[in-house]
């Protein structure tokens, strides 16, 4: 059977107009907790001094309710009508979100006020065909209860005029498309009610009819405005939309008019968040350093939380399970109305390590998982390391560390056996009776180490010393030369 | 899933007990001494928890560790001390040959979050090194790890003080360290499944010719204090310089 190709040039580009109707609407219920289902909806705003529907749902159509009717109108022919004001930047944010969505489909993306365009021409062997693609895109507008109609089309224009009332399952045939094209009526093609008139009278009704004539002859009839969408539709001209691209910073949030009281209903919007900033993170290929959290009152001081994070990919639910941990040690407002989550530090993502024969190299990701962990509960103050550095005198060679230093230990290999534990502060040693004295008695059981320190900045030179006391525990205990008085320096463990 | 299935996977457990048939099934690492690895049939236990009890602090309870530890931190698995009783001393562990990126220091306030510290370490699996609270823990307690010791590839080790002994632990293996003579400690077995309790062995720690040398043997003509090596006596001798 031969496979049918969609289009025939392997360079032709295909667009998929993506439109969404009901975007008001859904802008709207997306930040509810408990969005009315099965009920007809409208949304209203204020246009020269008279409500009026911007957009309502299908059950609202069936009532009879339509664009641009007033409200008072909308009520008496539908009672039952739940009215919601439009929220014009609950809008473009939810676009900015779907954008992202579409962003990981493919590299083009484009956007109007209230829809997308996607250019798949390169994305068949990434997902394995084009019903494939269409198929996860429709779920992922399905997942997130967003209505959402497509057309297909070479120019994006073409994509817009075409656009119907389904989302496509398939890519239509390339003469489908065409004749798709040649059919639809001159109405639909963005052009003034002259120039509509003007249509009318010379007979025409189809953009066919259009197309048909020559460049020439409609150059002496019409406006360059119509030629220019003529070139738009057939593709000479390319489309001056500016193209998607994420931003540099993630700031998202989530207001709740009602109020939150306890810990655990914070959660619920938390995961929302934390999910879209799982998606900003694929779509821009990097991994988070740190995040911010801000839980305000309506009325009051803002509490904010940040959350640092290691190297390693973080799924939004093991984000969620370090958020929460964190968010059991500090202390909230009473009622919280808007949850922020913005970010704005990243880092690569480090390609796979592979070895000679092409098997992946996993680095433990546990170990980061735990330092993640144990940072979020007991705080960085808690965690530490040693390091080394090149100095004579040991509390200055040994060191401590954040957790977040990478270490680089100098390999200083010395003959004379080193204790374990060092104390931060050296513990005089009495010295009477002829012995030495701390706790216990202690007695020498090998010769001194001398370590002077930097002549410039201090005399001092130290003889080390190994003891014991009667019990077997071992001692470092060392004199200085200079007041000859006896100290404590390490335990041998 | 079949019955054949679900024995298999009890078999593999490293706690099932097979009544008189060998049950050195058990995973283990090698100490680095000889004696104690026959003391404790073959080695640390790994997938448990090992609970060392020391009279006296100081007596080289960590030092028999250094090559577990060295073991693991170069394999890349993190070692966690947690709540150890003083800093670490930096030098002696690149002595030792411990790569120190691996090494991390917890240090918990309270004693619910030691548990949780704890327990996180083990089921990530790090090589655990924890020193108990003021407040000890309680049977059930360390039975969540050693639980969630049984399902880490890593031995998880516990230092606690000596009336701990008397008190019942459902750790793996039990062990008392005491100061026989210098340099040679005592390992006390008193749980381990397979061993009578009691059994003993001595370690010889350190190597007495890496010590450094007596002052009297270089030539510098001062006097120094001399030990008597038999008796541990010290006697000193008036100095002449300074």
């Amino acid at each position: 059977m031969k496979k049918i190709r969609p289009f025939n040039n392997k360079n032709q580009a295909i667009w998929l107009y993506v439109d969404l109707p009901l975007l008001p609407i859904n802008a709207v219920i997306t930040n509810m907790q408990t969005p009315p289902e099965e009920k007809p909806i409208a949304i209203v705003s204020l246009e020269k001094n008279a409500r009026r529907i911007v957009c309502c749902n299908q059950l609202a159509k069936h009532w009879g309710v339509e664009k641009s009717l007033s409200l008072s109108t909308a009520l008496a022919i539908c009672p039952e009508l739940i009215v919601f004001s439009r929220d014009q930047q609950q809008e473009k944010q939810l676009l900015q979100q779907l954008a992202l969505i579409a962003y990981r489909f493919s590299p083009e993306v484009l956007l109007d006020n209230q829809s997308l365009w996607l250019e798949l021409s390169g994305c068949e062997q990434l997902f394995y065909g084009y019903q494939n693609l269409l198929k996860k895109l429709h779920q992922q507008f399905l997942s997130l209860k967003i209505t959402a109609n497509t057309g297909v089309g070479e120019t994006p224009l073409a994509a817009k005029l075409l656009c119907g009332d389904i989302f496509h399952q398939n890519l239509p045939d390339y003469s489908h498309i065409q004749n798709d094209l040649i059919s639809t009526t001159l109405e639909k093609l963005p052009s003034t009610k002259k120039q509509q008139q003007h249509f009318k009278q010379l007979g025409w009704s189809t953009v066919g009819d259009l197309l048909n004539l020559s460049h020439f002859a409609i150059s002496k009839r019409f406006t360059s405005e119509l030629i220019d969408t003529l070139q738009l539709l057939k593709g000479q001209k390319p489309y001056t939309l500016e193209r998607f691209k994420p931003t540099t910073e993630f700031y998202d949030d989530i207001q709740n008019p009602q109020g939150i009281y306890s810990k655990e209903s914070l959660l619920f919007p938390m995961k929302t968040l934390l999910q879209r900033f799982c998606h900003y993170l694929m779509a821009r290929q990097c991994l988070c350093n740190l995040l911010t959290w801000r839980f305000e009152p309506l009325i009051g001081e803002h509490q904010s939380m940040t959350i640092k994070l290691s190297d390693s990919q973080h799924s939004w639910s093991s984000l969620l399970q370090l958020s929460r941990l964190q968010l059991e040690r500090i202390e909230l407002p009473q009622s919280i109305e808007k949850i922020s989550l913005f970010c704005d530090q990243f880092s690569e993502m480090p390609g796979d390590n592979f070895d000679l024969f092409g098997n992946q190299l996993k680095k433990s990701e546990n170990t980061s998982t735990l330092i993640d962990k144990l940072n979020a509960r007991l705080g960085i103050k808690a965690l530490s390391r040693v390091t080394t550095e090149a100095e004579h005198f040991p509390e200055l060679a040994s060191t401590i560390s954040s957790v977040t230093k990478k270490v680089s230990s100098q390999h200083q290999f010395s003959v004379t056996q080193q204790p374990l534990w060092l104390l931060s502060k050296p513990a005089p040693i009495k010295y009477y009776n002829q012995t030495l004295h701390w706790q216990k008695p202690l007695t020498i059981i090998s010769g001194p180490e001398r370590l002077c320190s930097n002549w410039w900045q201090s005399e001092q030179q130290r003889d080390y010393y190994l003891a014991s006391d009667n019990q077997g525990a071992r001692y470092w205990i060392y004199r200085e030369s200079t007041n000859r008085q006896w100290f404590l320096h390490g335990f041998f463990a | 899933m079949s019955n054949n299935v679900l024995f298999n996977d009890l078999f593999l457990r490293q706690d099932t007990w097979r009544g008189i048939q060998d049950s050195s099934n058990h995973k283990v690492i090698a100490t680095g001494y000889k004696n104690l690895d026959k003391l404790l049939l073959g080695g640390w236990p790994l997938s448990a928890l090992t609970e060392l009890v020391t009279q006296q602090d100081g007596i080289g309870e960590l030092s028999i560790l250094l090559t577990t530890m060295k073991h693991y931190a170069d394999k890349d698995t993190l070692c966690v001390l947690l709540n150890p009783p003083h800093q670490p001393y930096a030098p002696a562990l690149v002595n030792a040959g411990i790569s120190l990126d691996n090494l991390l220091i917890v240090r918990c306030n309270s004693y619910k979050e030691w548990q949780w510290a704890a327990e996180q370490s083990i089921r990530n699996q790090a090589l655990l090194f924890a020193w108990s609270t003021p407040i000890q823990p309680r049977y059930s307690e360390l039975r969540k790890l050693q639980l969630a010791a049984t399902d880490s590839q890593c031995p998880a080790f516990l230092f606690r003080p000596p009336a701990a002994l008397r008190a019942p632990s459902p750790a793996r293996l039990r062990i008392a360290l005491e100061h026989k003579r210098f340099n040679i400690l005592s390992v006390n077995l008193h749980k381990l499944s397979g061993r009578t309790p009691g059994t003993s062995t001595d370690i010889i720690l350190g190597n007495p010719s890496k010590e450094r040398i007596q002052l009297n043997k270089l030539p510098v003509n001062i006097y120094y204090p001399q030990l008597d090596q038999l008796n541990y006596q010290l006697s000193l001798k008036k100095e002449r310089h300074n």
